[in-house]
């Protein structure tokens, strides 16, 4: 067949085995941000900072985790660290006022999860931009979540709950074990499911998705309550390691999940990009971030930083799909 | 002007003269050898079928193409056509289907657009001398509305006006038109042939394409007849009957040799649709097919097809009327007719039938995820063992199912639209030009799947603007106008002249 | 067909009511409610409060046309009425101040319209990106503190009178006449309404819609730097969270004054109507002792609603 000749594979063109290559440059320039960072200062390499290192990322990581699915299906969520906050003021007042850290935690999980479904349904129903649709929300939850705190601040809570966000086990922070559950959760669902295989599919073309029989909306609405769970997680594990919880606790934690899906490789415009690569992104983001702390930059220029790393993110991935046919 | 003055400006020395003009994509020889000459004052009509070459000639002649050889006279004087900016210099216009209008500008404003008067202060726009000039050209049109008006508030056929005002203004001498009364009322396409009327009289030469007899008749001084990229005659209304230029489009040699067996005996109704309306503009459509046939709906383009194929699969609302599929109705959205057992393979496949940055593989699993995956945990090898069987199945020519489907040719490429059904185990099929933009082996392969898919107990409805490929390939076939079924055609009456008959407008 | 030379005025008496209605409606809800609030103090207030807000949603209006936003906004607002501050108190000059913040502002707005026409990303995520730019250049400058100690002569922009009429006020005025002659009457007015509606248009006449884009961009970052100087005299200070958030408004008065995010249909008179309205509400709501929290989620719960109607209106 002529079309054999025509369509001579350059596995180099094939996206596939390129968003393998991203990944290992990635994972290349989080070793080398190491290296460059363990000679430069040499706190880095301590094993408190390196398990510092990894709570950290593992932070960003549940917001980002859930935010991927949404970033997978070409849309965005801009409400998740308003989300955060406002979970964590709830789950915090139903500990203090029930006495039960999983009472807490399931109002947490279950304000995000209605959260992020709300925004699902703004995005299905009523077909507003998910832009739009969350950063409206955003600024809804802000204005609940002051009004609610009323400028209070909620703290102590019991021991048993505090150990979730700054326990140890085995010599390594719960958190970390947590971001290795949900990291090989999240692979899983993405990879090894058929919803998984179906928001990839959702992303790539969502016209077709609808005229392969794939159920859209329902898919949609999926994603976002997920992505709205995730940042009721992250929320409780903001409220167990702070020990309190504060009306503007998710001001700054956006733009750091945004950061962490585009450099982890996960495109803008849909169907491109894995949990994993999520993982890796947060873990150079906070490389990033810690080794500005490190080496006594002031923490001013944190969001400055992680906006030109959005924007190289997005420039690089820009640059992949032109290429592409 | 009287009539006698227009037919001696028609019969002056040519405007513009295009001689061996050819054209090629790769695969396809879009335009060969063809020659005509427009002349001031007279409506030069192009007719002939999809693919005949009207919209490549189109295109070359407003620059947006070069032509790969031949030649342009203008005035007598041999002139290049290589860019917008020449053929705009030449006085060449072209409206299009889609309008190169701004909504929210008032019509002076989109007249004059990138030309605006200069006001006193720098930058400003002198607002009544734009107003006055747009007033001036929309007269000289006999388009009589206030050039103030929002153009997202005019009709179709005002923005039409406002297209031509638009050319006029660049002082065009020739206007190019596509098929400008597709979209038009009947009283809307009184006021544009009054128009046209006019502009001849002021000697400006018209090329009309379209696909309609009657007009043609009405107001075509010369009809040029293209088919498969070569003019296949030039002639006068008055030279000629409609059914001699229904032949002249279609009598195409193509080599069908692809030989089918005919249903003689169709199986069980598996699709039963009844008085089915929606708001896209189809209305009251009855459509059955049998186990084991290949129904062929056809139609002018417009005429509603791709709009019936999307309504029975769900894809867009339907206002009134029943879907009976395997004897139960049917009712919601894409996923609920794809469970079921029925497929579309959309018209543009690669916006709207493939994931094109996307494996073959996942390509071919997609609609079939629920189907393989009952537990709904996905294992990528099986479905790459599935995909890499449809790869065999249907010989799909790429180098694995890990190539991104948007490198594999168009056949290719609707082999996998095809595959991902096959997979999901459909058992009616929908087509909707499944042969576009494939070259002629790899047509007949799909044909041959086709005829597989239906020997081995499905159903197909297939949508073509081939007519010869109907006939070839169909048992029977519905002839769709304006929105509505206007006639259906058995086996025995099957021919390319009756489709052609049904589907055109005799007003 | 000569009835349709009245459709344009028709047009826009028929979209009138949408924020109209809801200007009239929140004014006679706090009339009824809110003591004080019909007083000729308190609305006097309204307008000069509303003054910032009309010079970011105007040229919020004309980025919206292009089927764009400006999430930075507010952040660069911030930044640049640290500028004044700062640039003021070490000069003693109230106009280095504005020069400094207007350049930084433009700079901002330029950033963004590269970001946007040239890189080709996605506007809401450049802007994002640039709206912690900003926000961490306004902590870098400012040292997460106040800058206080300022001229008066800054001050004096806010509270002073001409004729009678606060200065702020005619700002506003001033900056709505600007915008309402620059979009309606001249040809840089003419291309935004294509860069949004139809830029393939734009491109068949000849124009480069790419450097339209950008300098549309880049006058919402110089109306930032001017709204700078009144946020300065505002608050008689720099504050590294002053401006926070008001993108958010300018982006409501938009939505709710009746521009589309789609096809270029852009509304000025709409926006300062929404800028109006928003005024009204926050002040409404102020009066009757609700916090700005809930002040906040009511513009964001206005937006959803907006949205969701202009989404219909576009779908009929």
């Amino acid at each position: 067949m002529t079309d054999i000749a025509k369509n001579a594979p350059s596995p180099a063109w094939s996206l596939l085995s390129h968003n393998a290559a991203q990944l290992f440059y990635r994972l290349l320039a989080a070793l080398l941000i190491c290296i460059v960072l363990s000679v430069l200062s040499d706190a880095f390499l301590s094993l408190g900072n390196i398990l510092n290192v990894l709570r950290q990322a593992s932070l960003t990581f549940f917001i980002a985790s859930g935010l991927t699915l949404v970033v997978l299906t070409a849309g965005l969520d801009l409400s998740v660290g308003a989300n955060v906050a406002l979970s964590a003021c709830l789950a915090g007042t139903v500990i203090h006022q029930t006495g039960s850290p999983t009472l807490g935690i399931l109002a947490g999980l279950l304000t995000g999860g209605t959260v992020g479904l709300m925004n699902g349904v703004m995005v299905t129903a009523m077909r507003i931009p998910s832009f739009i649709a969350t950063y409206g929300m955003l600024w809804v939850l802000n204005g609940v979540t002051y009004w609610y705190m009323a400028g209070e601040t909620i703290h102590g809570f019991p021991a048993g709950f505090r150990q979730i966000g700054s326990g140890y086990f085995l010599g390594l922070p719960i958190p970390v074990y947590l971001l290795l559950v949900f990291l090989a959760i999240g692979t899983a669902f993405a990879q090894r499911t058929v919803w998984g295989q179906e928001i990839y599919a959702i992303g790539a073309n969502p016209v077709a998705a609808r005229l392969s029989g794939i159920p859209v909306n329902c898919r949609l609405l999926l994603v976002y309550t997920v992505s709205g769970t995730m940042a009721g997680l992250a929320s409780i594990i903001f409220l167990s390691r702070l020990n309190s919880a504060e009306a503007d606790i998710g001001e700054s934690l956006t733009l750091p999940a945004i950061a962490a899906v585009l450099i982890g490789g996960t495109s803008l415009f849909g169907g491109v990009g894995t949990i994993f690569g999520t993982f890796v992104g947060a873990l150079i983001l906070t490389l990033v971030l810690n080794g500005m702390n490190l080496l006594s930059i002031n923490a001013n220029w944190q969001p400055l930083v992680t906006g030109i790393i959005v924007i190289i993110a997005v420039w690089l991935d820009m640059r992949t799909r032109r290429s592409a046919p | 002007m009287s009539d006698g003055a227009a037919s001696a400006a028609a019969s002056s020395a040519p405007l513009l003269e295009l001689r061996g003009i050819s054209k090629s994509f790769p695969g396809v020889k879009a335009l060969d050898d063809v020659s005509f000459a427009i002349h001031p004052g007279e409506v030069h009509m192009l007719l002939g079928e999809n693919g005949a070459g009207k919209s490549s000639l189109m295109k070359i002649l407003c620059g947006a193409y070069t032509a790969d050889a031949g030649e342009f006279y203008y005035k007598g004087e041999n002139v290049t056509l290589s860019s917008t900016a020449e053929a705009q210099a030449l006085g060449i216009a072209v409206i299009f289907q889609e309008f190169s209008l701004v909504p929210f500008l008032d019509i002076a404003q989109n007249i004059f657009l990138g030309r605006e008067p200069k006001g006193r202060i720098p930058g400003t726009i002198d607002r009544r001398r734009i107003l006055a000039d747009a007033k001036r050209v929309l007269d000289g049109i006999g388009f009589d509305i206030d050039p103030k008006v929002v153009v997202d508030t005019l009709g179709v056929a005002q923005q039409q006006m406002v297209e031509i005002a638009k050319a006029i203004s660049q002082n065009a001498r020739i206007l190019v038109m596509d098929e400008p009364t597709a979209a038009l009322s009947d009283r809307e396409v009184e006021l544009l042939f009054a128009l046209i009327a006019r502009l001849k009289a002021d000697g400006v030469a018209i090329v009309y394409i379209s696909h309609r007899m009657a007009e043609v008749f009405a107001i075509g001084d010369r009809i040029t007849v293209l088919r498969d990229g070569r003019r296949i005659d030039q002639v006068r209304p008055a030279e000629v009957t409609p059914d001699q230029l229904v032949r002249m489009m279609v009598g195409r040699n193509v080599d069908m040799t692809y030989p089918r067996r005919f249903a003689e005996q169709p199986g069980e109704l598996v699709l039963q649709v009844k008085g089915l309306s929606a708001a896209t503009g189809i209305s009251d459509i009855d459509i059955e097919v049998r186990q084991g046939e290949i129904v062929g709906l056809c139609g002018l383009v417009g005429s509603g097809r791709t709009e019936v194929a999307r309504a029975i699969f769900g894809a867009d609302p339907v206002t009134t009327g029943e879907i009976i599929f395997d004897g139960k109705p049917i009712t919601g959205e894409p996923d609920v007719a794809a469970r079921r057992g029925i497929a579309l393979i959309p018209e543009s496949r690669k916006s709207e039938g493939l994931a094109l940055l996307r494996s073959v593989g996942d390509n071919l699993v997609v609609a079939a995820l629920k189907k393989l995956f009952p537990s709904r945990l996905y294992d990528p090898r099986g479905a790459q063992r599935t995909a890499e069987g449809l790869i065999r199945q249907l010989r799909i020519a790429t180098p694995s199912a890990r190539q991104m489907v948007g490198l594999l040719s168009g056949g290719n490429q609707q082999k996998v639209v095809i595959g991902k059904w096959l997979a999901a185990g459909a058992r009616l099929f929908i087509f909707d030009e499944p042969t576009r933009g494939i070259d002629i082996g790899a047509k007949s392969e799909i044909f041959a799947l086709i005829d597989r898919l239906v020997a081995e107990g499905a159903a197909a409805l297939m949508i073509s603007s081939e007519q010869i490929e109907i006939c070839h390939v169909c048992d029977r076939a519905y002839v769709m106008r304006d929105g509505r079924i206007a006639g259906h055609l058995a086996r025995s009456e099957l021919t390319e002249e009756n489709i052609v008959r049904l589907g055109m407008h005799h007003e | 067909m000569s009835d349709l030379a009245i459709a344009a005025p028709l047009r826009a008496v028929q979209r009138l009511p949408g924020v109209a209605v809801v200007l009239v409606l929140l004014i006679a809800l706090f009339g009824a409610i809110a003591p004080g609030f019909l007083s000729a103090a308190n609305l006097s207030n309204v307008l000069v409060q509303s003054t910032i807000l009309t010079m970011l949603a105007l040229p919020m209006t004309l980025i919206i046309m292009t089927e764009g936003i400006d999430l930075s906004m507010g952040a660069v607002l911030t930044l640049t009425s640290l500028c004044v501050a700062i640039v003021s108190l070490a000069t003693k000059s109230m106009l280095l101040g504005l020069g400094a913040a207007v350049l930084v502002g433009t700079a901002f707005g330029l950033a963004n319209g590269l970001l946007v026409a040239i890189a080709k990303i996605p506007p809401f995520v450049a802007t994002l990106a640039t709206l912690g730019m900003a926000q961490g250049l306004s902590l870098i400058v400012s040292d997460g503190q106040s800058v206080v100690g300022i001229p008066h002569s800054v001050r004096d922009v806010y509270s002073a009178q001409l004729l009678g009429i606060p200065v702020p006020i005619l700002m506003g005025v001033a900056s709505y006449g600007l915008f309402h002659a620059l979009l309606y009457h001249t040809r840089f007015g003419t291309y935004v309404f294509a860069l949004g509606g139809n830029r393939d248009a734009l491109r068949y006449a000849g124009l480069s819609p790419t450097r339209l884009l950008i300098a549309v961009y880049a006058i919402g970052g110089l109306m930032a730097g001017v709204a700078g100087l009144l946020m300065t005299a505002r608050m008689n200070s720099g504050h590294p969270t002053a401006g926070l958030g008001m993108e958010f408004d300018a982006i409501a008065a938009v939505a709710v004054g009746g521009t589309s995010f789609e096809r270029g249909n852009g509304w000025l008179l709409g926006t300062l109507l929404g800028v109006l309205a928003v005024g009204v509400l926050r002040n409404g709501l102020n009066l009757i002792s609700l916090p700005s929290s809930v002040q906040v989620a009511s513009v964001g719960v206005l937006v959803i609603a907006a949205m969701f109607l202009d989404g219909l209106r576009s779908r009929a």
